[in-house]
């Protein structure tokens, strides 16, 4: 049997007295586009991390590619990578040296650091801009920077928490459509958490609603949608955490 | 490249790229601190220029005349003389010229020498202003030594007068010539002038110490602290990268860092002493202290480890801060107190302390260094040995700590807003 990219059983965490995560499960399989979608505080966050092998779990598994996030967090890390909600760049290097600061501890097992950066140099889409300073970027240019290392390394599985937040139109455009390419050219799987429903609905194979931490729907847009007779996501959304009747 | 090699550059172009730290670590020592030095010297060498003395004679006989002429003719003595009805009046007169100094000879200074009574003269400093008073402490030291030699002349006259051919001997029956032995060797240097040369070495040794661990400790706390407040650390920590490599390259960033602090300092510190109190003519050689190339590597390995044992603490510490800012404040108020009771060591040597007070002040790795360095002077190297030991355990202990903690999922986690209203 094909082992799963992402599997999930049971998971659990507490920050303290905060239950985040009240026992979630879900497999994701190679070169899935997967969606984590949920109101603010839902636990779309925290189970991304605990994938990142950044936090450990109360109860409950979680494995990439058949390696224990916590057992085996080295192995994981070399297969993932992961673009934090909130992140930043280091301030005093200029975007270029950013991205090849990145590309060569990516660049192991005979993979290229100079194709890396190419490419990152591509996906940022800075131009000139990447011999500035980081300090001197908008918050969109760093989180376009962000995602530029984060898809460069072309790993086996791409964490990405809200990519395209902070974003303008044509660069969240451009980046579900890289997004798409890198899924369907080089079998890069995606665990993405999002906001935005029409990214959603465009990017995910399939997607999860997860809600007070734990999962209340999952399945393909189109399979939501009809499920709960509605026009798009977006409604799905609102009946399935109850804030709307359906039209039944 | 390694990845060690690669954060670790990474760190050192971050770290060579902040403007603060740049400040702190090459413009400070190395220009503010001789420019300090030199300022000093300056106030001191103004301080050494001309006396201005003004004299009012109330004394009509030849002695009087003879102390005016001999500090007229005394090198850096400008002699102005005041006529004045009294002493007030002569202090006004002095003051209004701008005086340093005022010599009063009183009425019947000469006939009281003459009849070999004690003779009184006055000499008054004159403060303007309330500045350092040094002006007018070199003025006096000058005008008392004036007349202590025109003293010792008026009665060496008398003496030969009286029949002696010696009167040298039978003024000072008693000379003391001054040696010392240090440490089983006799030298010909009077123990005032070996004290002064152990005692610039002993100040400027924990100064030196003491910037140079609380500077890599905050540079330390500040290579942690940053990843959190510019959030680059939860990407850092996902990288196929280890843990332990990570905190290596940090140390070594900072260990660099270190190193440069201890190199501007030691020097801006040495030109800062050196240009203001003058050096001094007797060097430790002539003391018969030798160091040794052993001595100096066992010297460079403790202050190598308590620097080891600051940067560690005070990643430890920054790992549980939120930002930068937190970070400072606590690896301050942790590091400080452990800082100070170096400075004992500045006014005391440990063998004259009691035993118990000698071990607490040894449990406290910042004082390892200037204790060794008394040590390498005299070539106690199995003590160095020992302090080798106990500091390496310190810091080796606090690094796994510090690895450990960076290993779990605190850092992430850890919000200490040290010493501020939590948010
Ligand atoms: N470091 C932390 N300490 C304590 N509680 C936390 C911490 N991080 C998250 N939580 C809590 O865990 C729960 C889930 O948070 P999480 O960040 O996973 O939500 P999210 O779904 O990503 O929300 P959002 O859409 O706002 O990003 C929330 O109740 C939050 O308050
Ligand atoms: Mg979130």
């Amino acid at each position: 049997m094909e082992v799963p990219a992402v599997r999930v059983e049971g998971l659990e965490k507490d920050y303290g007295k905060v239950r985040a995560l009240k026992g979630i499960s879900f497999q994701i399989g190679e070169g899935e586009i997967f969606g984590l979608i949920g109101p603010n505080g839902a636990g779309k966050s925290t189970t991304l991390k605990i994938l990142a092998t950044l936090l450990k779990p109360t109860a409950g598994k979680a494995e990439v590619f058949g390696h224990d996030v916590v057992e085996e967090a080295g192995k994981v890390r070399g297969m993932i990578s992961y673009l934090p909600e909130e992140a930043g760049a280091y301030k005093n290097l200029t975007g270029r040296e950013y991205l090849e600061f990145m590309a060569k501890l990516y660049a192991k097992g005979g993979r290229n650091a100079d194709e890396m950066l190419e490419l990152g140099v591509e996906l940022s889409g800075l131009g000139e801009r990447l011999d500035d300073k980081v300090s001197t970027y908008s918050k969109g240019m760093t989180r376009r920077l962000l995602l530029a290392r984060a898809l460069m390394v072309k790993p086996k599985l791409a964490i990405l928490d809200e990519p395209a937040s902070g974003l303008d139109i044509i660069n969240a455009y451009t980046i579900r459509k890289t997004i798409k390419a890198l899924s369907a050219s080089e079998g890069v799987t995606f665990l993405i958490s999002s906001h935005n429903m029409l990214e959603v609905e465009y990017l995910c194979h399939r997607v999860a609603l997860i809600s007070g931490g734990r999962i209340v729907e999952a399945g393909t847009p189109a399979e939501l949608k009809e499920r709960y007779e509605a026009e798009n996501l977006e409604e799905v959304f609102m009946r399935a955490i109850g804030l709307e009747g359906g039209q039944k | 490249m390694s990845d060690f090699w690669v954060l670790f550059a990474k760190e050192l172009k971050n770290l060579l790229r902040d403007k603060k730290l740049i400040f702190g670590l090459v413009v400070v020592p190395l220009i503010i601190y001789p420019a300090l030095g030199k300022g000093m010297g300056i106030g001191i060498e103004k301080a050494r220029g001309e006396t201005h003395v003004a004299i009012a004679n109330f004394d009509s006989g030849d002695y009087g005349s003879l102390l005016i002429k001999a500090l007229n003719s005394s090198p850096n003595v400008t002699v102005t003389l005041v006529e004045a009805g009294d002493v007030a009046a002569a202090l006004e007169r002095a003051s209004n010229l701008k005086q340093n100094v005022l010599v009063v000879i009183p009425p019947g200074f000469s006939e009281s020498i003459a009849e070999n009574r004690s003779a009184i003269v006055y000499v008054y400093g004159i403060f303007s202003s309330l500045g350092t008073g040094m002006k007018e402490s070199v003025s006096e030291g000058r005008i008392n030594a004036i007349i202590q030699a025109l003293s010792r002349g008026i009665a060496e006259i008398k003496v030969r007068k009286l029949g002696f051919s010696e009167p040298s001997a039978l003024l000072s029956p008693i000379q003391a010539r001054s040696l010392s032995y240090v440490r089983g060797r006799l030298v010909n240097v009077s123990p005032s002038a070996v004290s002064a040369i152990l005692a610039s070495q002993s100040v400027t040794l924990p100064i030196v110490v003491f910037l140079m661990v609380t500077l890599t400790a905050q540079i330390a706390a500040g290579a942690i602290a940053s990843e959190k407040e510019n959030k680059t650390l939860e990407t850092l920590l996902t990288l196929p990268v280890k843990r332990t490599t990570i905190v290596a390259s940090k140390i070594g960033g900072t260990a660099v860092m270190g190193l440069i602090a201890a190199l501007t300092y030691t020097f801006g510190m040495r030109s800062y002493i050196g240009s203001s109190f003058g050096g001094s003519n007797v060097s430790l050689g002539d003391l018969g202290i030798r160091i040794t190339p052993q001595g100096i590597l066992l010297f460079g390995v403790v202050v190598f480890l308590t620097v080891a044992f600051a940067l560690s603490l005070a990643m430890l510490l920054a790992i549980f801060s939120e930002d930068v800012q937190s970070a400072n404040t606590v690896v301050s108020s942790v590091i400080l107190p452990l800082a100070f009771p170096s400075f004992i060591l500045m006014y005391t040597d440990l063998s004259s302390l009691p035993k118990a007070a000698a071990y607490a002040l040894l449990s406290d790795p910042f004082t390892h260094p200037i204790v060794a360095y008394q040590w390498m002077l005299a070539g106690e190297y199995a003590r160095i040995a020992w302090s080798i030991g106990y500091l390496s355990a310190a810091a080796l202990a606090l690094l796994y700590l510090t690895a450990r903690a960076f290993s779990g999922e605190k850092i992430l986690t850890a919000k200490m807003g040290w010493g501020r209203r939590r948010r």
